[in-house]
């Protein structure tokens, strides 16, 4: 199977279309991060406390949001997490200057004083290990005290620590009737469990505290990465390339970051840490069809130096289309997998890598090219604002052949051809 | 054979094999994250102003007491700020002889001249100092608290800016964990001027005026809960009015035990060292028939009358359960606190987090293999499943090079290896295209292939040099999960490299060597 095999697409036609439309969605793009409806930042970078709850039984939404009210947290978000089967929701409040424990006591008080109502004693399902070997002990359904004082804690501890083996693989208990079943528990204890204690109708599974000052920090430090990670292509490009093709693939990534950023702005999805990261990779990634494309065009221009170099681009583009294709193709299969199974925690980095992914093959091809050429024609010999064309044809004719702009081409021989001697310009290839 | 194919493949082998040792069991070589396993983690703040406030008290206070003997009586003196103190001096030989006791006697602090006061300074070295230090027994005192409640390889370090990280693997009761690292447990036993007998007053103001209406110097009103007897649940504030006075502090403390009071609910028995007993029993013998306030924190847990003279041992009782009687055991026997604490950020995951987003991981991470292999074999026929060897042994080399590293899996470090396992195929994919290139072009098998192979490599290499810049910069300013996830990405691209180019080369080397082949499946 090949598809691609022998294209001839004229992607330098439409350009400018392309070019227009790259440039309305950064326009957009930018208006997502910097305008009036922001980014739905997490609280790594914002600030805050964020609790993750699971519950024996669906909770409403509207109820919980209710009880937020009430206790004075009414800016709180809550979005349900995970499978909608493990009932599980996060609760999100803002940083607040009291200090993050505070915010986590808060919302577990609201929530016993609602899901639990009045009951007093231990919640099986809130209990720690020590609390719940130190009620065992004092209960002493199996009568060891007696017999074996010394013995008895570390009996009743290792009990206690079955007990909360069994209720990690979920998170809480559902109902006491497994109680008994469980490796290690005595059929007293579980009898003494049930009488005595009772299954609170939820449980923290997770806690994420972070203080305006980190917050601050991790801001600082995000945008710096992002910031010198673009910087470092730029040199390594430039270093493998030439400037021009430096530029336009910073250009490109910079486009795709901010594209991408748009799309996730519009899907309202959260930006944090793993997000950052996301994009950070994606501006690596992005680049390596850029450099296929460049690569390939750097071979042509050696092969051919009287071409223009529109011309060049048009058919490095085709020749390599099926490589640029088929490796963003197969990254693209692995983390639409992960979009597709990951998983919450890392929703909003598969979604970045795999938008991005569609972004960053489309401005390889239609953004990278056109921007080299047009830094071409403004800073690059014999352009606008460049140097003059030299005196000796320099780089194999690539002097003249940079002026490529169908604007100059019609002019003839162009403004910066200078006075010295050069060969008579072969027959103008007018282009088609 | 010929012998550069045997040698090369040799070389495979034992990559293969040095890596397959290497990440065997995982279970015991690989770290898993907290964010996979379960655990804690916290960034604390160390308020080291505090520490820097005690030593500027405790030095004016050791400055007015010298001068009572050494020349300059009756100075009195008020801190102006952290590490700074203002002395009056009643008179102006008294406070050139302050300034005299300073230099011979209290070397960290420099001396102005203000108007007619003195104002003390401390060097920034002695500051430096004492901040480290308090960050040092802040550190120490933490860890000697988790050690005692008995955590699994816990990870408690320094960090810049005053800052302590705390990690602990498998905790799932962080609200308690919390509790026993933030609580200063600064432990005080102090005389209660009134009321008397023991006990304490419901309401502040009728106690100033039992006092005769107004405040003694040398005294302070501090509170406790008022408890019911039987249910031990808090009522309500009870106030005292202490001495302010110190002798006996936590620090006499030579070891704290949770044991049963008389009506068999819990206490807390300590026992003093011998310079804190012999404190003690003087504190206690002089003040026979008065109370003994037992002050934690700033609040009076009991304040039971003193009978007789008290030695070496005592108990203190209020309302503790089991739980907190054992905390708060610990807690005196760890060592106080030499500053407050704050906490900068807590990321908390409970086992059964963990548990789901391993699992997601896994089910990702084979369905987007499934999907790779089924397409570069649908592509590539048989070529591509030299590629499918060549990305079985880049994961084997990942996981390898990750035990080695003894590098910790978190599940960013999942999706970097999923990441990789798209990435892999890419470098695979660049040489196949250029082998189909050269064949169409007219080449042999095997200078198609070798071609192929040549012009392919620069572009490998850029195309990995630039995901890895980025995974340096995230390596660099990512924080434990990020870092995790830079960790994989840059080993598995690493290994790709060597796989994409000498091990895929040798495979084709491999099957050209058998016999003559026209034609290539690719």
């Amino acid at each position: 199977m090949e598809l691609f095999r022998d294209t001839h697409i004229d992607f330098m036609k439409y350009r400018k279309i392309w070019i227009g439309i790259s440039l309305a969605l950064v326009l957009a793009g930018l208006y997502a991060i910097f305008g009036p409806h922001r980014l739905n930042l997490g609280i790594d970078f914002a600030g805050g406390t964020q609790v993750t709850v699971g519950f024996r039984q669906q909770p409403d939404l509207d109820r919980l949001r209710h009880v937020a009210e009430r206790e004075g947290m009414g800016a709180a978000v809550i979005q349900r997490y995970g499978k909608v089967s493990d009932n599980q929701v996060i609760i999100k409040t803002a940083a607040t200057h009291k200090g993050e424990d505070t915010s986590r006591t808060r919302i577990v008080a609201a929530l016993n004083r609602e899901f639990n109502p009045g009951k007093t004693g231990l919640d099986l399902n809130q209990t720690g290990a020590d609390a719940l070997g130190a009620f065992l002990v004092a209960n002493d359904p199996d009568l060891v005290v007696a017999k074996d004082p010394a013995g008895a804690p570390a009996h009743y501890s290792a009990m206690a620590d079955a007990i909360l083996k069994a209720r990690h693989d979920s998170g809480l208990f559902r109902s006491l009737d497994g109680l008994a079943h469980i490796p290690g528990v005595t059929p007293a204890a579980a009898a003494a469990l049930q009488q005595k204690a009772y299954l609170g109708n939820f449980n923290v599974l997770g806690v994420e505290s972070v203080g305006p000052q980190i917050g601050g920090e991790l801001r600082h430090q995000g945008f710096l990465a992002v910031v010198m990670s673009l910087l470092g292509m730029l040199a390594y490009i430039w270093f493998r390339f030439e400037l021009r093709f430096g530029i336009g693939a910073v250009m490109a990534s910079l486009h795709d970051v901010v594209v991408t950023l748009l799309f996730f702005w519009a899907f309202g999805l959260e930006f944090n840490l793993t997000t950052i990261a996301a994009f950070l990779t994606l501006i690596g990634y992005s680049m390596n069809d850029t450099v296929v494309i460049f690569d390939r065009m750097r071979e042509n221009m050696r092969k051919s130096r009287r071409k223009p170099l529109i011309e060049v681009m048009n058919d490095s583009i085709n020749q390599t289309l099926s490589r640029t294709i088929m490796t963003s193709g197969l990254t693209f299969l692995s983390v639409l997998s992960l979009l597709i199974l990951g998983g919450d925690v890392l929703r909003g980095f598969a979604f970045v890598m795999t938008v991005g992914i569609i972004v960053g093959t489309y401005s390889s091809i239609y953004v990278a090219s056109p921007f080299a050429l047009l830094w071409e024609s403004l800073f690059g010999v014999g352009g606008r604002w460049g140097k003059k064309a030299a005196t000796v044809p320099g780089r194999g004719g690539a002097a003249v052949n940079e002026r490529a702009e169908s604007r100059i081409d019609r002019t003839g021989s162009g403004s910066g051809s200078g006075t010295a001697p050069r060969p008579a310009p072969r027959p103008a290839r007018r282009r088609a | 054979m010929n012998r550069n194919l045997l040698w090369r493949g040799l070389l495979i082998l034992a990559v293969a094999v040095a890596c397959f040792a290497l990440a065997y069991p995982p279970k015991d070589k690989i770290n898993l994250g907290l964010d996979l396993q379960g655990g804690m983690h916290l960034v604390l703040q160390v308020h080291t102003e505090d520490a820097v406030r005690v030593e500027t008290d405790t030095d004016m206070a050791r400055l007015i007491d010298l001068g009572k003997d050494k020349g300059a009586p009756n100075l009195k003196g008020r801190r102006t700020g952290d590490s700074q103190f203002t002395i009056t001096a009643p008179t102006p030989e008294a406070r050139d002889a302050a300034s005299d006791l300073v230099s011979k006697y209290l070397p960290r602090w420099k001396v102005k001249r203000q108007g007619d006061d003195l104002v003390f300074t401390m060097t920034d070295q002695a500051v430096a100092e004492v901040r480290t230090g308090a960050v040092n027994q802040a550190k120490q005192t933490i860890d000697n608290r988790i050690n005692q409640y008995g955590v699994t390889e816990p990870v408690i370090q320094a960090t810049t800016g005053d800052r302590i990280v705390v990690q602990l693997p498998g905790i799932d009761d962080s609200e308690r964990v919390r509790k026993l690292i933030q609580s200063t447990a600064f432990l005080e036993f102090r005389i209660v001027r009134a009321p008397k007998g023991g006990g304490g007053v419901p309401n502040r103001d009728e106690l100033i005026k039992s006092l005769g209406g107004t405040i003694p110097d040398d005294v302070e009103i501090m509170d406790g809960d008022q408890r019911d007897r039987e249910t031990q649940a808090v009522t309500g504030k009870t106030y005292y009015a202490v001495e302010k006075r110190r002798t006996v502090t936590g620090r006499d403390l030579s070891n704290a035990r949770p044991g049963q009071g008389q009506f068999n609910q819990p206490i807390v028995e300590f026992t003093l060292k011998p310079a804190g007993a012999d404190a003690f029993a003087e504190l206690t013998g002089k003040n026979v028939g008065a109370g003994l306030a037992i002050v934690l924190d700033g609040r009076v847990v009991s304040a039971p009358v003193i009978h007789s003279r008290i030695a070496d041992r005592g108990q203190i009782e209020g309302g503790f359960t089991e739980q907190s009687a054992q905390d708060l055991s610990t807690v005196l026997r760890s060592g106080a606190l030499p500053a407050s604490i704050t906490y900068l950020e807590e990321r908390t995951v409970g086992p059964s987090l963990g548990r789901d987003s391993i699992r997601n991981g896994l089910e990702a991470g084979i369905l987007g293999t499934l999907l790779v292999v089924i397409t570069m074999l649908l592509y590539y026929h048989l070529s591509g499943m030299n590629a499918v060897m060549a990305l079985v042994l880049n994961i084997l080399i990942l996981f390898g090079g990750m035990g080695a590293f003894h590098s910790t899996l978190t599940l960013p470090g999942i999706a970097g290896v999923i990441l990789t396992i798209g990435m892999a195929v890419d470098a695979n994919v660049l040489v196949f295209e250029r082998i189909r290139e050269e064949m169409r072009a007219g080449r042999t098998v095997r200078s198609a292939i070798d071609m192929g192979f040549e012009r392919a490599f620069t572009s490998i290499i850029d195309t990995h040099v630039t995901t890895l810049i980025s995974a340096l910069f995230l390596f660099q300013f990512g924080t434990g999960p990020i870092k995790g996830f830079a960790v994989t990405l840059t080993i598995g691209l690493i290994a790709s490299i060597f796989t994409a180019v000498f091990v895929s080369r040798w495979l084709f080397d491999l099957v050209l060597s058998r016999r003559r082949v026209q034609r290539l499946s690719i």
